[in-house]
């Protein structure tokens, strides 16, 4: 029981850092990324590339997250400025639309000229006991990674005087005008931000196993599921929706059965989003 | 389901004294789905099927901008109800021996019934587009690990292999396109039935202003779970007969990836809300699809190029910048769909 709920809080982690970079983006501005899977997938791909390049694990992992950073600005200055000059629905339905797009160029690409691209960062060493139960070291390094970048994020919206803007800009874009504080440059932080969560995604990811080229709609989905179950643009929603997912799927996983396992979690998001629409921490 | 819609057509017919214009842009489309066969594609099976899979498409398309297009209900499982018409109707056949119009029958009530629930959930819990597309999602990734799960009663990936249909409804026979192009043309005549009708003034002023219709006396929710039912029944409906024509359907049939994103790119491509926009859609995609046939993955990667430059600047649909060309042209006339479907 107590190893099976430690799978479930690593894997909710991991769930976690997955939906907290597509839930501040969508807090932001009302813009699903539907681009996100891919945009982790093209981190791993990149780093995958620098370490048959002969180069350090901690240099492809670097050259990862600032690949994705990049594509995620680029994302920004291009395809979001038409969707940011519509309001409402208008602007979600145009975002949604836009970003799929530009999910089948990223993915079509890769796929097509690394078809077997895959990274798996190793990890070494024997397994380490944690309340007598054996860890992988590498599930434990992704956890680990998963808890600071929630901390700093913490940080970062809670005191820091930029974090305030980006949360004064979520609640009222008119008024964060007013005030001084220009929503464009924004969210272009946050998209550079948010691409550079999906970099370390595809590094904690890849330490517990290889993240293949075709993982990007499953990744999208997932981090779609955690970023309503948390609440718009809550990082510490985003963060305890996928401990809570975590648990469950590895529960059920254990005492039920793999298959109905999916069904079971995909049953939580669904209750969730129902009975609390605002999702667990939104407002 | 045509006999009902002309019977509603004619009886709006004497009250709007309109209904000649309001049917042509359908005949049009009738009549240049009649002559393709001869005139293009001929006794090609391979041909025929591509045809027929853009009829297929076309028909969940206007399923989907019924619930979508009118009603603002963004419902990510066209994919899901389509499979539940398809399974229902081939899990029928495979346990039964009832004839196929039961199995078509229970298919369709069945996607209806799922349809209306998923709508009466959406509209109960006051979910916004967003969120009605991914409690939706939600369930079509459900329904597709269902499949995968039931072994016994899907065939999981193996599929299963659905009998009872004449040869010559087959998807690559002739016959089999008419049988998609009428149940196309139906679904036509159905929806401008309902955009004719009270029915459709209550979608155009909800879908304007949920607010002020819902203060005019419109009753938003009940309005919304007609649209998702009927729309939901044509979807189960196309994938039952689907089921049937092809003889073969597995989980990848109607999967989200397959099914649901190319609806939701090709109805915004033709145009949310209008009448030949899936059609129109439809077409399109099915001729791009033939030219970009040659690597899948490039076949992607132009397939989103496409998809961001028509959002970028077609953001109505194609069939309103036609719609629009026409009336500048003409001088500001009453707005007329008079657009024909290209490439069907």
């Amino acid at each position: 029981m107590r190893a099976v709920i430690l799978d479930g809080l690593v894997l909710g982690l991991a769930f976690g850092l997955l939906g907290v970079g597509m839930s501040l983006v969508y807090g932001l501005g009302g813009v699903i990324n539907l681009a996100y899977g891919q945009i982790v997938v093209l981190a791993a791909i990149v780093a995958s590339l620098v370490i048959e390049d002969g180069r350090a694990q901690l240099v492809a992992a670097v050259a990862g997250v600032l690949a994705a950073a990049g594509v995620a600005v680029l994302l920004d200055l291009t395809l979001m400025r038409p969707v940011y000059r519509e309001k409402g629905e208008d602007r979600t339905l145009l975002g949604l639309l836009l970003t799929l797009g530009a999910a089948f160029v990223i993915g079509g690409l890769l796929t097509w000229r690394y078809p077997d691209g895959a990274l798996y960062i190793f990890i070494g060493g024997d397994p380490v006991s944690i309340l007598g139960v054996p860890m992988a070291r590498g599930s434990i390094w992704a956890s680990v990674i998963a808890l600071v970048v929630a901390a700093l994020l913490l940080l970062f919206f809670g005191a820091t005087t930029f974090g305030r803007g980006v949360r004064s800009v979520i609640q009222d874009e008119t008024g964060a005008r007013l005030v001084g504080i220009n929503p464009s440059f924004v969210r272009t932080v946050i998209f550079a931000l948010s691409g550079a969560l999906a970099g370390i995604v595809a590094v904690t990811q890849s330490m517990s196993g290889p993240l293949g080229v075709n993982a990007g709609f499953e990744l999208t989905t997932f981090a779609l599921i955690v970023t309503v179950v948390g609440g718009l643009g809550s990082v510490a929603g985003a963060f305890l929706a996928g401990v809570l997912l975590g648990v469950v799927q590895s529960l059920s996983a254990h005492y039920i059965g793999q298959y109905i396992t999916t069904i079971i979690l995909l049953g939580v998001a669904a209750l969730t989003i129902l009975v609390r629409p605002r999702g667990l921490l939104g407002r | 389901m045509s006999d009902d819609a002309k019977t509603r057509g004619g009886r709006l017919g004497a009250v709007s004294g309109r209904l000649g214009w309001a049917l042509l842009p359908i005949v049009v489309t009738a009549v240049v789905l009649a002559i393709l066969p001869p005139i293009w594609f001929g006794d090609s099976p391979y041909t025929t099927s591509l045809a027929v899979q853009a009829l297929v498409f076309a028909s969940y398309g206007v399923g989907f901008n019924l619930i979508f297009g009118s009603t603002n209900q963004l419902f990510l499982c066209v994919g899901a109800l389509a499979g539940i018409g398809g399974y229902g109707a081939a899990i029928l056949a495979d346990r039964t021996s009832l004839p196929v119009s039961a199995g078509v029958a229970v298919g369709t009530m069945s996607a209806a019934l799922v349809g209306g629930l998923l709508s009466w959930i959406a509209v109960r819990r006051s979910l916004g587009v967003i969120f009605t597309g991914i409690v939706t999602l939600v369930f079509s990734l459900g329904f597709a690990n269902l499949l995968l799960g039931q072994r016994e009663w899907t065939g999981a990936e193996s599929g299963l292999f659905v009998e009872g249909i004449p040869a010559r409804l087959r998807d690559d026979q002739v016959g089999g396109y008419y049988l998609f192009a009428a149940l196309l043309v139906a679904f036509l005549v159905v929806f401008r039935a309902l955009q004719l009708s009270h029915v459709g003034w209550a979608f155009r002023a909800l879908r304007d202003d949920e607010v002020a219709a819902e203060l005019a006396g419109v009753n938003v929710s009940r309005y919304r779970i007609y649209a998702a039912t009927i729309g939901s029944a044509m979807i189960g409906l196309t994938g039952a007969v689907l089921a049937y024509s092809t003889g073969f359907i597995s989980p990848a049939t109607y999967s989200f990836d397959r099914v649901d994103v190319r609806v939701l790119v090709l109805v915004a491509f033709g145009g949310l809300g209008t009448l030949l926009g899936p059609v129109v859609g439809a077409g399109v995609f099915a001729v791009l699809d033939e030219q970009l046939s040659s690597s899948f993955e490039l076949r992607e990667v132009l397939y989103g190029v496409f998809v961001i430059l028509i959002f970028l600047f077609f953001r109505r649909g194609i069939v309103q910048a036609a719609v629009s060309l026409a009336d500048r042209f003409r001088g500001g006339g009453r707005p007329q769909p008079d657009l024909q479907p290209s490439g069907e």
